[in-house]
């Protein structure tokens, strides 16, 4: 394999090194905005209010239903149609946090239906009003399921960041198509692009690992 | 005439197609000890989770000390109860579960104090000092930092009367509170639930499969079936000379499982 060192170092890396940080931000961005907006969305289709409930459940089958490129590329352009003109990296991060916000709303879901019926039938009968019964009994019950499957979307989204690429994000990804076009050469870039993700998504786990026996040690004793 | 504790006035309660209350007229005096029998299905258990509001009623109204606990009085005569109507009359109820239902995430001080202090409005202070009573009351003073699953089931289950307790209830429900239990664990339970009976102070209403002790503490037993009771009286009478023909064949079928 033609691998030309110099190349790597002066070129490669520095212009990579930038990059990274893009990726690292949408990560980080999108990660935020879908934790709560995953919130928002479970909490509407538990709503008791059929109507909202119904639609939140629709919506959240539908975001889940299509690839996630397919929604970068609507965002992208469709709202400048209806005159939202939005950079592409927001776009993109706006992109991600919607459609991972239909899958953390079901990691919330299922880890508030894991607290069994009993619990909230003990908070009923020592008269707990209804925040005191979700703050104290039921989600620290919750978070221990809940935090390693949404530490797995972390590292998902990291993993997602590549297809910013296609609206011309200038994440990693994009940045070693850039080099390789310019320079006819992609070995380097590519490498280093795919060694960048490997060492963050083992970092990334690692965190995630470690917030996990955190909220263990923490809250179940 | 003083009014009853509890008071359930044409009480009816379904699922889909199911009858599980048929206008259930019932009542409770207070400071009585009051046992429920039955076969399963036959209501028992829903007459508790009723009063708790663990589940709403069709038809009827239940009443606690005078008061409507599932209805409310407006100028426009008796309409369903609003959300604070229900918590200000279930704060006079207490209630033991079959599967103690503890918090997990919690010691057995801190299960004890967690409503005291947040539905009470007690002190810190107040409440732990509260608890350790009535922990050292059940037995277990020592096993205040205990988490519930460092307790036996028995233990665990000592730790709920206690919490129950904590609330300062007029009334406390006790829904088949040994039928979780191993069977040497039983006793310790039992006993408990003894002490608190001859006590008086409580409106006891508890749902057993333990015959020997529903007849030892109670002040009247009730035979369920169907929805309805379909014999009441004294202990000693329904258990030494049942009338009806159903409570025969339940009390022979249980006596002889034993």
């Amino acid at each position: 394999m033609d691998w030309q060192w110099d190349f790597t170092f002066e070129v490669v890396l520095p212009r990579l090194w930038e990059a990274a940080g893009i990726t690292v931000y949408a990560t980080v961005v999108s990660f935020a905005f879908a934790l709560v907006g995953g919130l928002i969305l479970m909490l509407l289709k538990m709503s008791s209010f059929k109507p909202v409930s119904f639609v939140a459940s629709e919506v959240i089958e539908f975001i889940r239903g299509t690839p996630l490129l397919i929604q970068i590329f609507f965002l992208f352009f469709v709202l400048p149609q209806v005159n939202i003109t939005l950079p592409p990296l927001t776009t993109g991060i706006l992109a991600i946090a919607i459609y991972n916000s239909a899958l953390t709303a079901e990691v919330y879901r299922a880890g508030l239906q894991a607290v069994p019926r009993g619990q909230w039938e003990a908070a009923i009968a020592l008269n707990l009003s209804t925040y005191r019964t979700f703050r104290k009994i039921i989600i620290p019950q919750s978070l221990p399921p809940i935090i390693p499957a949404l530490g797995n979307y972390l590292v998902a989204i990291f993993k997602e960041t590549p297809l910013l690429s296609f609206v011309a994000v200038g994440e990693i990804m994009h940045a070693s198509k850039l080099i390789g076009s310019e320079y006819y050469r992609f070995n380097e870039a590519v490498t280093l692009a795919g060694i960048f993700f490997l060492v963050m998504s083992l970092v990334a786990a690692a965190l995630v690992r470690a917030t996990e026996n955190y909220v263990k040690r923490s809250i179940l004793h | 005439m003083t009014e009853p504790k509890i008071r359930f006035d044409k009480v009816s309660k379904r699922y889909g197609s199911l009858t599980v209350l048929d206008r259930l007229d019932f009542e409770v005096d207070e400071g009585e000890v009051v046992t429920i029998i039955g076969p399963s299905g036959s209501g028992k258990t829903t007459v508790l989770r009723v009063l708790m509001t663990l589940e709403g009623v069709q038809d009827g109204v239940i009443w606690v000390s005078g008061e409507p606990l599932n209805k409310m009085q407006s100028k426009n005569g008796m309409v369903p109860a609003n959300k604070a109507h229900i918590r200000r009359i279930r704060s006079r109820i207490g209630m033991v579960f079959q599967n103690f239902n503890l918090f997990p995430h919690m010691t057995a001080l801190d299960n004890c104090i967690e409503a005291p202090i947040q539905s009470l409005g007690l002190s810190k202070a107040e409440a732990v000092e509260r608890a350790e009573e009535l922990l050292a009351m059940v037995g277990l003073a020592e096993k205040r930092d205990q988490y519930p699953s460092q307790l036996s089931g028995g233990q665990q289950q000592r730790v709920a009367i206690a919490r129950a307790l904590a609330m300062r209830p007029e009334i406390i429900l006790f829904d088949e509170p040994t039928s979780a239990l191993d069977p040497e664990m039983v006793g310790e339970v039992l006993s408990v639930i003894r002490a608190l009976a001859a006590e008086h102070s409580y409106t006891i209403l508890l749902v057993t499969h333990q015959m020997g002790f529903a007849r030892e503490i109670s002040d009247r037993v009730c035979f369920f079936d169907g929805g309805k009771i379909v014999e009441q009286g004294l202990p000693n009478e329904l258990f030494g000379n049942p009338q009806n023909s159903r409570l025969q064949q339940f009390l022979s079928k249980v006596l002889e499982a034993r």
